[in-house]
C-alpha cells in the first residue's frame, strides 16, 4: 500500500442476519485498484461478487450490512459516510452498471428523463446543457440519432439498447470508478462482445478505473489487467492476468481454466468441477473450496492466509498448484 | 376493441334488465304505499280513488310493463310525494352528492397516498404501526358511529364546524358548489372526512402494498446507484409505478363512494342524492326507490365499462386478445 490506490479495501465482511445469526456473503475481502486499473472479479454465481460490488456503492439491501472492514475510497474511509455523502459519491465518483439491462430502467420514464437527472443530481446545470452531454454520451456508446431515442421508453429498445443506455448513464459524470456486475450475461454473444470492447474504450478514454466482474474467465481475461478470483465470499487468488492465466495456482482457478471452452478439445464435453459452492450457513471449517478440492488433505481444515507465489500474485492454498521458489523460501 | 364495447354494452343492458325486474318485485313487497298516500280515517272509496289515479290497483305484472315501457322512453315515473318526475328529482340532488363524493375522493388520495408511500418506505418504524394501525380502525368502525362521533366532537363540543347542511353555494367555472365558499368548505369538512375514511384506509393499503414492490426492483437500486436524492426517487421513481393500480381501483371504488354517501348524507342532513332516497324509502315512494337503485346499479356498470376499456387500452396483451375475438 505505498502507491496512492483509488479503491482499497481491508478485511472487508459483509453480513446478512438471519435467525441463526448473521450469514457473510463477503468474507475478509482485500483488494486495490489503482487509477485506470481494470481488474476482473471472476467466480461461479452465489460467490458474493455483487455483493461486493454493493458494499462498494454503499447500496447492500437492508438488513444486510457491512460488518467489519475498511472501504477507502481516493484516500478517505466511506464505511462510516452519511446518506448525504454517499448522494455525492454514488453516480458521480462511482457509478455501478448492473446485470440485467431490462430491468435497470424504470418503464415509465422517458430515456432521456432517466438520463438529464443523472447529471443534475451532481451538477448544477440547465436541463439544455444536460441535454446536450447526454446527446454525445448517446453517440459515444454508439446509439444513433439520439433526439429520437431519448424521448423513448425503455420498453421500445432491445435488450443490448438498453445495456448501452445504462452504460452510458454510468459515464456521464466521469466517474473515477465503474462497477460493471455482468453487464454483458444477459445479452447474446455478438452483442456481448462489442460491449465490452466497447467499454474498455470508453474507460480508458475517461480514465475511470473499471471492477469487471463476471462468472466467466474467459471474458474477464479479453478485459481486465489483474484477476480476482472470488469463491465463497473470499478472494482465493488474485494477480496480474497474464501471470494468471499462465500459472494459476489456486485448484479453483485451475478448475476455472478448465472449464473454459478455448482449453477443452474439440467435440468434447466441458470439464466443470463437480460439485457446488458450500452454503453460507454451512461453511467447511478451513478452506471452503476443501469439499470440491482433490488435493485436499487434513491440513485444509485450517483456513490457509494468503501467500504470494510472487510479486502481486498471491493465493489461499496451503498446497497451490505451480509452486515457484517464493513458496519454498517460506517454507 | 369495438366488439369488446359492444358485447360489454349488451351484457350491461341485460344486467339492468334483471335488476329492474328484482327492484321491482321487491319494492311490492315492502307495504302499501296508499296507506302513506291517505288519511287513515279516509272513506273506502276515496282510498280506491288514490289507488287508481296511481295505478296500484292493477297486477303487478301489468304495473311492471307499464314501467318498463316508460322507462324505454326515460320515463321512471312520478314521485308519489312530490308529484313530480323521479329523474328530475334525481337530477337536482346529484351535484350534492357529485360534490360530496369527489371531495371524499380527494381527500383519500392526498391523505393515504402519503401515509401509505411512508409506511411502504420504513416497514419497520413506529410511525408505521400508527398508521396501519389506524387503518384497520378506519376500515372496521362503521362509518355511521364514526360520524356521529365527528359531529359531537367537532361541532357539538368544540363548536367548530356546522352540525349538518350544505351550506352556501357559489358558482366557479360553470359549477355550482360549496366547495367555493367559506361557509360551503366548513359545511363540507365533516361529511366528506366522514365519507372518505374507508377509502383512506384502502389507499393506504395499496399505497403500500405498491411502495414495498416497487422499491425492491432493480430500476430503483439503478437510480440509487446514479446517486439521486431519497425525494426524486419517491416521486419520480416509485410514484408514476404505484399511480397506475391505484387510479384503476379508485375509478372503480367512485361508484362506492355515491352508494355509500346514503349513509353520511343521512346524518350530516346533506340535500343529496342519498338522502332523497333515504326519505323515499320511509315514505315508501315506490318510484324514486326503483329510479335510485336502477340509477346506481347503471353508475356501476358504466365506471366499470370505461375502467375496462382504460385497462384494455393501457395493456397490449388485453387490446390484441379483444381483437381476436
Ligand atoms: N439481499 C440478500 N439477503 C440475503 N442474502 C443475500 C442477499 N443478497 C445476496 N445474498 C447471499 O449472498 C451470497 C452471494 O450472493 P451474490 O453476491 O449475489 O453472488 P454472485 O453475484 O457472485 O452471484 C449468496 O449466498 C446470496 O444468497
Ligand atoms: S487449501 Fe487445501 S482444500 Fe483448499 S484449495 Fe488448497 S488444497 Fe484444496
Ligand atoms: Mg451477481
Amino acid at each position: 500500500m505505498t502507491r496512492t490506490d483509488l479503491l482499497s479495501i481491508q478485511g472487508l465482511r459483509t453480513e446478512f442476519p438471519t435467525p441463526d445469526g448473521p450469514l457473510a456473503a463477503v468474507n475478509g475481502v482485500d483488494l486495490e485498484i489503482a487509477r485506470g486499473d481494470v481488474l476482473g472479479i471472476v467466480g461461479e454465481s452465489g460467490s458474493g461478487k455483487t455483493v461486493l460490488g454493493l458494499s462498494i456503492m454503499g447500496l447492500v439491501d437492508r438488513p444486510g450490512r457491512v460488518a467489519a472492514g475498511r472501504i477507502a475510497f481516493d484516500g478517505t474511509d466511506v464505511t462510516a459516510f452519511s446518506e448525504a455523502q454517499w448522494q455525492g459519491l454514488r453516480g458521480n465518483r462511482v457509478a455501478m452498471i448492473f446485470q440485467d439491462p431490462t430491468t435497470s430502467l424504470n418503464p415509465v420514464q422517458r430515456i432521456g428523463t432517466q438520463m438529464i437527472e443523472a447529471i443534475q443530481a451532481h451538477r448544477d446545470i440547465s436541463s439544455g446543457a444536460a441535454r446536450q452531454i447526454v446527446r454525445e454520451a448517446m453517440v459515444r456508446v454508439g446509439i444513433n440519432s439520439p433526439d429520437e431515442r431519448l424521448a423513448a421508453y425503455p420498453h421500445q429498445f432491445s435488450g443490448g439498447m438498453r445495456q448501452r443506455v445504462v452504460i452510458a448513464i454510468a459515464l456521464l459524470n466521469e466517474p473515477d470508478l465503474i462497477i460493471a456486475d455482468e453487464p454483458t450475461t444477459a445479452l447474446d454473444v455478438t452483442v456481448q462482445s462489442q460491449i465490452l470492447r466497447d467499454m474498455r474504450r470508453l474507460c480508458r478514454d475517461s480514465g475511470s478505473a473499471l471492477i469487471w466482474i463476471s462468472h466467466d474467465l474467459g471474458v474477464v481475461a479479453q478485459i481486465a489487467n489483474r484477476v480476482a478470483v472470488m469463491y465463497a465470499g473470499r478472494i482465493v487468488e488474485q494477480g496480474a492476468t497474464m501471470e494468471l492465466l499462465k500459472s494459476p495456482s489456486h485448484p479453483y482457478t485451475a478448475g476455472l481454466m478448465a472449464s473454459m471452452p478455448a482449453n477443452s478439445p474439440r467435440g468434447q464435453r466441458l470439464i466443470s468441477i463437480p460439485g457446488g459452492l458450500p452454503q453460507l450457513s454451512n461453511m467447511p471449517k478451513g478452506c471452503s473450496f476443501a469439499p470440491r478440492c482433490t488435493r485436499a488433505t487434513e491440513a485444509c481444515e485450517v483456513l490457509p492466509d494468503l501467500s504470494f507465489i510472487s510479486r502481486g500474485h498471491g493465493v489461499r492454498c496451503v498446497f497451490p498448484l505451480h509452486v515457484g521458489a517464493s513458496l519454498a523460501e517460506r517454507n | 376493441m369495438l366488439a369488446f364495447v359492444l358485447r360489454r354494452v349488451m351484457q350491461s343492458v341485460v344486467v339492468l334488465f334483471v335488476m329492474s325486474l328484482v327492484v321491482f318485485s321487491m319494492i311490492n313487497l315492502v307495504g302499501d304505499p296508499v296507506d302513506m298516500l291517505v288519511n287513515p280515517e279516509s272513506l273506502p272509496e276515496e282510498i280506491d280513488r288514490v289507488r287508481r289515479d296511481f295505478g296500484l290497483d292493477q297486477p303487478v305484472h301489468v304495473q311492471y310493463w307499464k314501467f318498463l315501457l316508460g322507462a324505454i322512453s326515460g320515463d321512471l315515473g312520478k314521485s308519489f310525494i312530490f308529484g313530480r318526475p323521479a329523474l328530475a328529482l334525481m337530477a337536482e340532488r346529484f351535484p350534492a352528492t357529485l360534490e360530496l363524493a369527489t371531495s371524499a375522493l380527494v381527500i383519500s388520495v392526498t391523505v393515504g397516498l402519503p401515509l401509505g408511500v411512508y409506511a411502504g418506505l420504513r416497514p419497520d418504524g413506529w410511525g408505521t404501526r400508527i398508521i396501519m394501525g389506524g387503518s384497520v380502525l378506519g376500515i372496521s368502525v362503521p362509518t355511521f358511529w364514526l360520524g356521529l362521533m365527528m359531529i359531537i366532537v367537532f361541532s357539538v363540543v368544540l363548536g367548530w364546524l356546522p352540525v349538518s347542511g350544505r351550506g352556501e353555494t357559489a358558482r366557479f367555472l360553470g359549477i355550482e358548489s360549496s366547495a367555493f365558499t367559506l361557509d360551503g368548505l366548513r359545511h363540507l369538512v365533516l361529511p366528506a372526512t366522514n365519507l372518505a375514511l374507508f377509502k383512506i384506509a384502502m389507499v393506504i393499503r395499496l399505497a403500500r402494498a405498491g411502495t414495498v414492490e416497487v422499491m425492491a426492483l432493480d430500476f430503483i437500486r439503478f437510480a440509487r446507484a446514479k446517486g439521486l436524492a431519497p425525494r426524486r426517487i419517491v416521486l419520480a421513481h416509485l410514484m408514476p409505478n404505484i399511480l397506475i393500480p391505484i387510479v384503476t381501483v379508485l375509478g372503480i371504488e367512485f361508484g362506492t363512494l355515491i352508494a355509500f354517501a346514503t349513509v353520511t348524507e343521512s346524518i350530516f342532513a346533506w340535500p343529496g342524492l342519498g338522502k332523497l332516497v333515504i326519505d323515499a324509502i320511509v315514505n315508501l315512494d315506490r318510484p324514486i326507490v326503483v329510479a335510485y337503485l336502477l340509477f346506481v346499479v347503471t353508475l356501476f356498470l358504466v365506471l366499470n365499462l370505461v375502467v375496462d376499456i382504460i385497462y384494455a387500452l393501457l395493456d397490449p396483451r388485453v387490446r390484441l386478445q379483444g381483437d381476436e375475438t
